[in-house]
């Protein structure tokens, strides 16, 4: 095998992985073009209730000249950013707080048992989750934590079962949180021992050590973590679409500890539950902008995380 | 080699190899696929194995769900042989397809084992399912007080579109109904919630209390007399006229007496 031989058949191998992300990402554009169209920026915005558009655009006459594509499609939108940053935010606090016990608190025994069970529950198909929620969660929440009085509170807007943003989040962040602290202890254990151990001869106590100096270092580590969690709750849809409520719905904070029992759909869950509909065609150019969304949404995700980055090179870390 | 001919391989590699999945295998002949309704999904399994029964070894099949909706875009695009519905054709249907009916079924209203709803009228049904009534304390007869949960399915089902022209007529359902994918997980949803109520196919009815309409209980019986209102037809859809292995099988489901007897185990054969 000549190196001629080698740089062209790799080069061919990297080439069709780009060729298939970039024509994914033109199909979807593709086909999702008339739904923004015809909608402009108030695609985003707010406006009616987003379940019975879709029900309309489904209902469409046959004659194209008749289709329907009226969408605001906020509550997906807004239902999908509040259980992502909840579940990323309360799993990045337990994945760093975990990993440091795990890289510098734990007994060897218990050290032994956690790293590889932590390993083990990352690779965990998530419909898994989604069946542990529907049949033991959501039943818990919606019958011994609800009280009548909620449920009759918002009775005229939404109805509360069980299935929530809270069970979302929840099993969202179990879901997530495994990766993350895989990542963040590779991370903790690869700082330079001198620095550690030079820091610990000055006289600083372990807790210190680790957070000042080992934590200031994974930094780059620990947004990478972040930034794949958050990839991964974002694409989450099987699961959602059983836990979360099937209802287009935004949850309104205003409403104290209702919001946290208020349904909600994110928008792969939606995306999920309608692509039976994809032959009526308004409906699954509607679909495809739900993808395309997403699409752009990882797309903000990586360049945020390579900007999360770049302030961290003036200090030297290696980012 | 130049530079310019190594990228000029390294294109000619990658596209070769990115054309190569292009070039689809032919379909099999004596594979019958379908797909298709979550209504008539269970009926389907049960006439494929009554008829590799009848006739061991004629043909395999392959067997999916994926909504009526689902079943009918599949065999008007070829994806399919037969495609599984349980509602009927609608104006917006693609061209040159042809729906062959094979039986009947009733669309039961079920609510919580622990809340023993006796008979619903199609006002009370409305009213439920349009948001008029939002509690349980304005349906006498309930075992259970508090809001009401509506339980619906997603617009691409078939059920949906049956239960809306039988029941609901030109009202509108409530847009507070959470939307489910599937038989099983409406049944799942009324199963884990007592103050939920939806509307399931009869096989889904395990376990699950049904509510009489109109004074006529939702049971085998009441769907073949005609006595119970809230039936729909079964289809199997196919592309153009049925032909080949097809054509036997529906042929088989349609005229032969072993069909009707696993059709009339619970739904309405239609001899």
């Amino acid at each position: 095998m000549t190196d001629r031989r080698v740089e062209l058949l790799l080069g061919a191998l990297a080439s069709v992985v780009l060729l298939l992300i970039v024509g994914m990402v033109i199909f979807v554009f593709t086909k999702a073009w008339p739904s923004f169209a015809n909608n402009g920026l108030k695609w985003f915005g707010p406006g009616g209730n987003v379940d019975d558009q879709l029900i309309d655009i489904f209902n469409s006459p046959a004659n194209p000249a008749n289709y329907v594509y009226k969408l605001r499609a906020y509550p997906l939108i807004y239902g999908t950013a509040i259980t992502t940053i909840g579940a990323v935010v309360i799993g990045l606090t337990f994945a760093l707080l975990s990993a440091i016990f795990i890289v510098e608190f734990a007994p060897p025994r218990l050290r032994a048992v956690l790293e590889p069970v932590v390993r083990l529950l990352a690779a965990v198909p998530s419909v898994i989750y989604g069946l542990i929620g529907i049949l033991v969660l959501v039943p818990f929440i919606g019958n011994d934590l609800i009280t009548a009085e909620q449920k009759k509170s918002v009775a005229f807007v939404v109805q509360l079962s069980g299935s929530s943003l809270l069970v979302a989040v929840v099993i969202l962040t179990v879901m997530i949180t495994p990766i993350m602290i895989a990542i963040i202890v590779d991370a903790l254990r690869s700082v330079p021992r001198s620095w550690t151990e030079g820091a610990s001869a000055l006289g600083v106590n372990r807790w210190r050590v680790i957070w000042t100096i080992s934590v200031r270092a994974a930094r780059p580590a620990i947004i990478a973590a972040a930034v794949l969690a958050t990839a991964r709750a974002l694409g989450e849809a099987i699961m959602l679409s059983m836990v979360s409520g099937s209802v287009g719905f935004a949850p309104n904070p205003l409403d104290g500890l209702t919001f946290l029992f208020e349904p909600t759909r994110p928008l792969a869950a939606t995306i999920v539950d309608n692509a039976e509909g994809l032959s009526v065609k308004p409906f699954g150019q509607t679909i495809y902008a739900f993808a395309a969304v997403l699409l752009v949404s990882s797309l903000l995700l990586s360049l945020s995380g390579w900007a999360a980055k770049q302030p961290l090179k003036r200090y030297g870390v290696r980012a | 080699m130049s530079r310019s001919h190594r990228l000029l391989g390294v294109c000619a590699i990658a596209g070769s190899v990115a054309a190569f999945p292009a070039s689809a295998s032919a379909p099999a002949r004596t594979t019958i696929s379908i797909s298709g309704s979550t209504s008539v999904a269970p009926l389907t399994a049960k006439l494929i194995r009554g008829y590799l029964r009848a006739f061991p070894g004629s043909v395999s099949f392959r067997l999916a769900q994926g909504g009526s909706d689902v079943g009918v875009a599949d065999v008007a695009r070829g994806r399919v042989t037969i495609g599984d519905s349980s509602r009927d054709p609608k104006p917006t249907d693609p061209g040159g397809i042809v729906f062959n009916k094979i039986a009947r079924d009733a669309i039961c209203i079920a609510t919580h084992s622990s809340n023993p709803v006796k008979n619903l009228s199609q006002a009370q049904i409305q009213a439920i399912f349009g948001g008029r009534i939002r509690n349980w304390s304005q349906i006498p007869g309930s075992g259970v007080t508090g809001t009401i949960n509506i339980v619906v399915r997603t617009a691409a089902s078939g059920t949906q579109d049956a239960f809306d022209k039988i029941f609901m007529g030109s009202t509108r359902v409530s847009s507070s109904a959470a939307q489910k994918a599937s038989n099983g997980l409406v049944a799942q949803a009324i199963r884990s919630d007592p103050n939920a109520i939806g509307y399931v196919s009869l096989a889904f009815t395990n376990g699950l209390n049904d509510a009489q309409y109109k004074g006529v209980g939702c049971t085998l019986r009441n769907a073949k007399s005609g006595q119970y209102e809230g039936t729909r037809n079964f289809w199997m859809v196919t592309r153009g006229r049925a032909i080949g292995a097809a054509r036997r099988f529906i042929f088989w489901i349609n005229n032969s007496r072993s069909a009707s007897a696993i059709i009339a185990n619970g739904w309405v054969p239609l001899r």
